[in-house]
This record gives structure tokens, sequence and C-alpha cells, in this order.
């Protein structure tokens, strides 16, 4: 076959299979990347294609809420199903980026009760703790750190502190850290007030901070023992021990920060039925406890728990369930919407004062 | 000749002049607050003191949230209001939900009800200077300017007050790091232009991979080197330079060593090609006139290569002005450059606004800089050969 005619085939083929590919089911969902991506890859959308046949491909984004909106307004959809930190879920809700959903006519209310139920436009699918972290093998016995006072404390502790570069989690920290009692502090920082107050104690411990922007850079400082102790999400000190081999120890008790993290559908996706279908199953009992099992992250459905190996519930809060503070409810969500451009903008000047 | 140009300046026209026209003009563009509160906007002008507005103004304000009710819209028009005034959002989303109906004897009593807000003159302030079709209020917010309750310019708060040091900051660092690229580029480019070909080739090839490697690859490797546990502080330490490691990222030092190393080849490619058209007769005509080496330097060779200087520099400098993610990822939060907030304000914030008037002053900072170094060097220079 002359060259021009071998082309014409390949071009027939390529046509013909076309169709063949677009007729294939498939459903484009967005989430952060990194370690718990992978995890929910393999615990949840390979045995979901299995089972339904729907492809599911998955894109990674830094919670830019911008990306959502910009695809909204060329009317150019990209994505089907979206990661949302509790913030944005709401903020998405209210402004027309994600479809309204009623997500108790699909899945069973009762064990995401605890994580705060359902959003208007999200479901619950996981908790991403934010935590104290240190290396127990270069900090042992007395050496420890046990509480946020400790860490604050640099006489007895001496050498840096790794903390997050944004004020919502790190001004929850510091009220922690000033005495309240971490269910309390969404009271304390929404109330007049209680913004200097965290601002006034962060200030103690800011000439001895290292401020990290990705958790991979959080875990590398107290790897490379940049800083003594961090802040650091649970899930990314989990996977620094498993692949450098090292022990780094969370302080459940000190008190800790909790990021629900919700599925959202994409306003006028015409897969919205699919997408449904995979928040559906990624949300159910097995599909949560094989992903809890990889990632080491606290469900947000409770009935996985009892289904959970005993060495991953040694993993979770567990009995310190009442030192986690929630990033949740509308007086906590609300105050951030409302507040959060000034705060952040405060915060910038501060660190860098 | 005019039919063949065409094509590119039409294309020319369409990617670039038109995207920043667009994008400048979101600067100043506040179509949405009157397109979401139209008859507000017709009355609100009625209102001119201090006072709190008359009832025909409470009254156009509940008709138009009656309109905009559980609508995407209202949240929008929520979200922009709160820049200007930070609870704006949550007062405007509250009312949305429990309005008062249009009949109500008066509207005024009615919201102040929902809201005691809606008693406070501030918000109705800000609603008056936001109800026009452009504002100045992004660019005010860009130079940390902001206007109070009677309409004249003030100063944001100390603790709000960012902008101002960013842009000193970003001229600041992007002029140190177009010293240092001046200072290491000038010798390499100058061994260059006088090395044998093949020995220019390899010097060549040293410039260009750096140049190819992703700027990621390379900044994440500063980090990886410079660190407390580094292999430059390890080495110091075990030739016993040094006791303690040396702070050398997170912090100014590093930003200046991986955007100088990033910016370097700008810097050596416009040199080495002015240098290499300078005519070495003219150099040994001037030695064998009896002039010293330093003399034949200053005298003829630095004023031949000086178009390459400048041609460098400006490319350095332009570049450098706009970097974010190096000295978001080796600096420290003293080291943010502004380039770090125009991208927040765009992904996370979404205030297309501020970005835009952020960015429109980085590009007033630019031309203001060349204009500067044309007046200097003369502007037939500043041309890359």
């Amino acid at each position: 076959m002359p060259f021009p005619l071998a082309a014409l085939g390949v071009l027939a083929a390529l046509v013909a299979a076309g169709p063949a590919v677009a007729q294939q089911r498939q459903v484009t969902l967005v989430n952060q990347g990194g370690a718990p991506a992978e995890a929910q890859r393999v615990a949840v959308f390979e045995p979901f294609t299995r089972e339904t046949g729907i492809r599911v491909v998955v894109d990674t984004y830094n919670q830019e809420l911008a990306r959502l909106r910009s695809q909204i307004e060329t009317k150019n959809l990209i994505w089907d199903i979206v990661s949302l930190n509790p913030i944005n879920e709401a903020a998405g809700c209210e402004e027309g980026l994600l479809e309204k959903i009623d997500w108790k006519q699909y899945i069973p209310a009762k064990p995401f009760e605890a994580v705060g139920g359902f959003g208007a436009c999200g479901a619950p699918y996981l908790i991403s703790p934010g935590v104290l972290a240190y290396d127990s093998d270069k900090l042992k016995g007395d050496q420890a750190p046990t509480s946020w006072q400790d860490f604050w404390n640099v006489e007895k502790f001496p050498g840096k502190r790794g903390m997050l570069y944004q004020p919502d989690q790190m001004l929850e920290v510091a009220l922690i850290a000033d005495g309240v009692a971490p269910p309390d502090v969404p009271k304390v920082l929404t109330a007049p007030g209680g913004v200097d107050r965290a601002f006034r104690k962060l200030g103690e411990i800011k000439p001895h901070v290292k401020w990290w922007r990705s958790g991979d850079e959080s875990m590398q400082l107290i790897l490379t023992g940049e800083v003594t102790m961090g802040y650091g999400w649970q899930g990314r000190v989990l996977a620094a021990n498993a692949t450098n081999k090292r022990n780094l120890k969370i302080v459940w008790p000190a008190g800790y920060v909790n990021a629900i993290i919700y599925l959202g559908v994409m306003k006028g996706t015409p897969r919205k039925d699919d997408a449904i279908k995979l928040i559906q199953y990624n949300l159910s009992t097995p599909a949560m406890a094989r992903y809890a099992d990889i990632m080491g992250l606290p469900p947000a459905n409770a009935d996985t728990y009892p289904l959970l190996s005993e060495a991953k519930r040694a993993d979770l809060p567990g009995q310190y369930l009442d030192r986690g503070m929630m990033q949740g409810g509308s007086t906590y969500i609300n105050f951030w919407l409302d507040n959060g451009d000034a705060i952040r903008q405060r915060f910038a000047t501060f660190v860098a004062q | 000749m005019l039919a063949l140009m065409a094509p590119s300046v039409v294309f020319v026209c369409l990617v670039f002049v038109l995207p920043i026209a667009l994008f400048l003009f979101r600067a100043v563009d506040n179509s949405d607050v009157p397109r979401a509160l139209p008859k507000l906007a017709l009355v609100i002008g009625t209102w001119n003191d201090g006072e709190l507005p008359p009832e025909p103004v409470y009254r156009a304000l509940v008709a138009d949230l009656t309109v905009l009710r559980g609508s995407p819209e209202l949240a929008i028009l929520a979200r922009r209001l709160n820049y200007a005034l930070p609870g704006f959002r949550g007062t405007l989303t509250r009312t949305g939900r429990m309005l008062p109906a249009s009949d109500v004897p008066s509207a005024k009593d009615a919201l102040i009800a929902v809201d005691a807000k809606w008693a406070d003159p501030e918000i109705w302030a800000v609603l008056r200077q936001q109800s026009g079709p452009v504002t100045d209020f992004f660019l005010l917010t860009a130079l940390d300017r902001k206007r109070d309750v009677a309409g004249d310019i003030v100063p944001v708060a100390g603790d709000q007050a960012i902008f101002i040091d960013l842009y000193g900051r970003t001229l600041w660092v992007s002029l140190g790091v177009t010293l240092f690229c001046v200072i290491l580029g000038f010798p390499i480019a100058a061994a260059m232009a006088r090395a044998t070909p093949a020995t220019a080739n390899w010097m060549l090839l040293g410039v260009l991979v750096p140049f190819w490697t992703s700027l990621l690859v390379r900044t994440t490797a500063w980090v990886i080197l410079l660190q407390n546990e580094g292999l430059v502080n390890r080495a110091l330490i075990w030739l016993g330079v040094l006791d303690t490691p040396l702070q050398l990222v997170f912090n100014r030092t590093g930003v200046y060593i991986a955007m100088v190393h990033v910016l370097l080849p700008y810097m050596i490619l416009p040199l080495y090609s002015v240098m290499k058209g300078i005519q070495q007769s003219h150099l040994r005509a001037a030695s064998s006139l009896g002039a010293s080496p330093l003399r034949v330097f200053f005298t003829i060779y630095l004023p031949l290569s000086m178009p390459g200087v400048v041609a460098g520099a400006t490319l350095v400098f332009v570049s450098a002005v706009g970097f974010y993610v190096t000295p978001a990822l080796v600096g420290g939060p003293r080291d943010q450059m502004i380039g770090y907030f125009i991208s927040y304000f765009t992904n996370s914030a979404v205030n297309w606004g501020l970005a835009s008037a952020l960015g429109a002053f980085l590009l007033l900072l630019v031309a203001i800089t060349y204009l500067i170094l044309g007046k200097l060097v003369g502007f037939d220079r500043l041309k890359v050969r």
C-alpha cells in the first residue's frame, strides 16, 4: 500500500474508534492529588469501574474556587465531581457553582451525623485532622511534646516550629494553645475579640516558626530536622512514615483541627446521574473502609469504624475524639466567608513583620 | 506588504493587546453591582449626607433583593460587597433569607429589624460608592487606600496594609537579582565570546541545559541543596568551614540564589551575541596605541558590550518582577513578591478585580523602569540584537 493510502487507513481506523471511545461512560473527578488521591483510586474508583463500567478520570487542583467558576462561566465543564473543603462547599453552593442535591435520598444520613451531616450541595467523605507531630526518634521521654503549650514553649523544647502559611487552622491552633478546649474553638474564634486573641497568641511563637505551604513541605521540615515539631495533616504524617520508614508521632491529646472534606457535583454537568452514583459508592461503608485502611484517615461514615483493622484504628484519634475541633457549623463557615479576606490580609502582614 | 503583515497584526491584537486591555478593564469594572441592584442604583444618588437614607432607598433595595432572592447572583453580589466591608456578605445573605414583603408600611424599619447593620451609615456609604458602573475601589485597595464614609481617600488600617510593601520588595529583589546577573553573567559571556568555537559550544550547552530544565525542578533542587541538612551545608561542615549549618534557604539569600540561577541565561545569551560581534581589531588597535588592558576594557570593550548588558538586564528585570513560584518555594514569608498575591487573588480568593488592579500597577512599574532605563542609556540601545 502506498504511503498516503496507509495514512488514510490509519485515519479511517481512528474515526471508527472515535465513537466507540466516546460511548464509554465516564466521569471526571478532581481532588488534591498526592497519597490520598492514590488511595481513593485503588479503594474506590477501580472497584467502581469494575462494577458499573463507568470510567473515572482524575484531575488535581488546590481548592481554587476560581477554577470551578471559570468552567461554569465559559460553559465548558471539564470536571463533574469536585472535592471541597467546608468553606468552598458553602461558597460554591451559594454562588451556583455546584448542584444542590438532597443527599438523604441517595445515602443513609445517620452515619454522617457525627461530622455535621450533608451540606446543601456536598456530601462529606473524609475527615482530615491537622495535628501536632514530631520525630519520636529525636525527641524521647520528657523531651517529647504532649500539648500545644509545649509547642509554644521554646525554652523547654528549643528549635524551630513548622506551621501552615494561612490563618484558617492556625488561628484555631493558637486558641487551643491559649487554653481553649478544642470543641469550644469555633465559638471563641467567632466571638468579638477572638481573632485578636488568636493573633496575640500566634505572635508569641512567630519568631520561631517556619511557615510551610504544601503538605509535602510540612513533613520535609520535620524529617530533615529543620523544625523540632510541626503542625501537619494526619494523612501526610502516615504517608511520610510509610515511605521513609520513620517514626513521626502524632500528639492526639494536645488537640487537633478537623477539616471535613466534601464531594460535590458541578452545576449543569450532563453526567449528573453518574456523578451521584460515584459519590454514593464512594461514601458506602465498604469503600470507605478500604480507603481508611490504605490512607488511615478517619472516615466520615461512622459505620466504617468497626470494619477497620486493629492497627488502623490505632492510628485514628479514637479515645481523643473530644480533643478534636470541627471546622464546620454555619456560624463558623459564615464567619470565614465574611471575614476570611480581611483575616488573610492581616495574616500576611502579621507574618511578614 | 500590508496584506502579508495583516495576519500577524491581527494575531497580536487578538492574543496580546485585547486580553491585556480586558484584564486592565477588570480593575475598574463594577457592572456586577448596578446590574444586580438596578433600582437601588437609580435612587441611592438622592441620599447625600451621613444620615440614614430615605424610605424610597430602602424600598428599592427590598425590591431588588426580592428579584435576587435565592439566586447565585445574590451570593456573588454579597462576595463582591464583602471586599469593601467585611461582614457585608453575612448581612446581605441573611437579609435575602428573611426579606420583608414589598408592601410593608416601612421598608426601613423592616430591614433594620432583619439586621441592625441596615441602620449603620457605613453600609450605605459603601453601597453608594459601589453602585456605579466603574469603581476605583480595587485600584485604591492595591495601593493600601480606601474611601471613608465621607468619600475621602484614606490609608487602610495598619494590619491590612500590605501591597505597597510588596511592590517595594518586588522592585528591590528584582533589582538585586539583575545586578547579580550582570556581575556573574558578564565574565562568563566574555569568556565564551573569546573561546575557540568548540569550547564556546560546550560552554553554551552548559548555559542552555539549565535554561531548558523546568523552573520547578531547578527551584526544588535548590531547596534540597541549600537546606540545613543539604549538600552545601554538610560539605561546609565536613570541611570544617562551619560548625552549625548556615541558613541558606527559606530566606532572602535562598531567593537570590535561586532566582539568579534561573535568570542567568537571559543575561548571558544577549550579552554573548553582542560580545561575539565586537571586532577584536578594535581592542588590538587600542593596545597598540599604548592603552593599558584596564583602559582597553573600560573605553572600548565595556561601551561596545553595553547594548548586551542593557538588553540582558531588561530581560532579567522584567522576568524577575513577575516571579512568584521561586520566592514561594525558597523564600520565607518576608520574601513573597507581588506575583504570589496576584495568583492568590486570581485563583483562591476569586477577587479578579483586585488581581487586575495589582497587575495593572505591576505593568506600570515595569513601564516606568523601562522609561528610566531608556532615558539613562538611550532607547536605541534597549533592542535585543
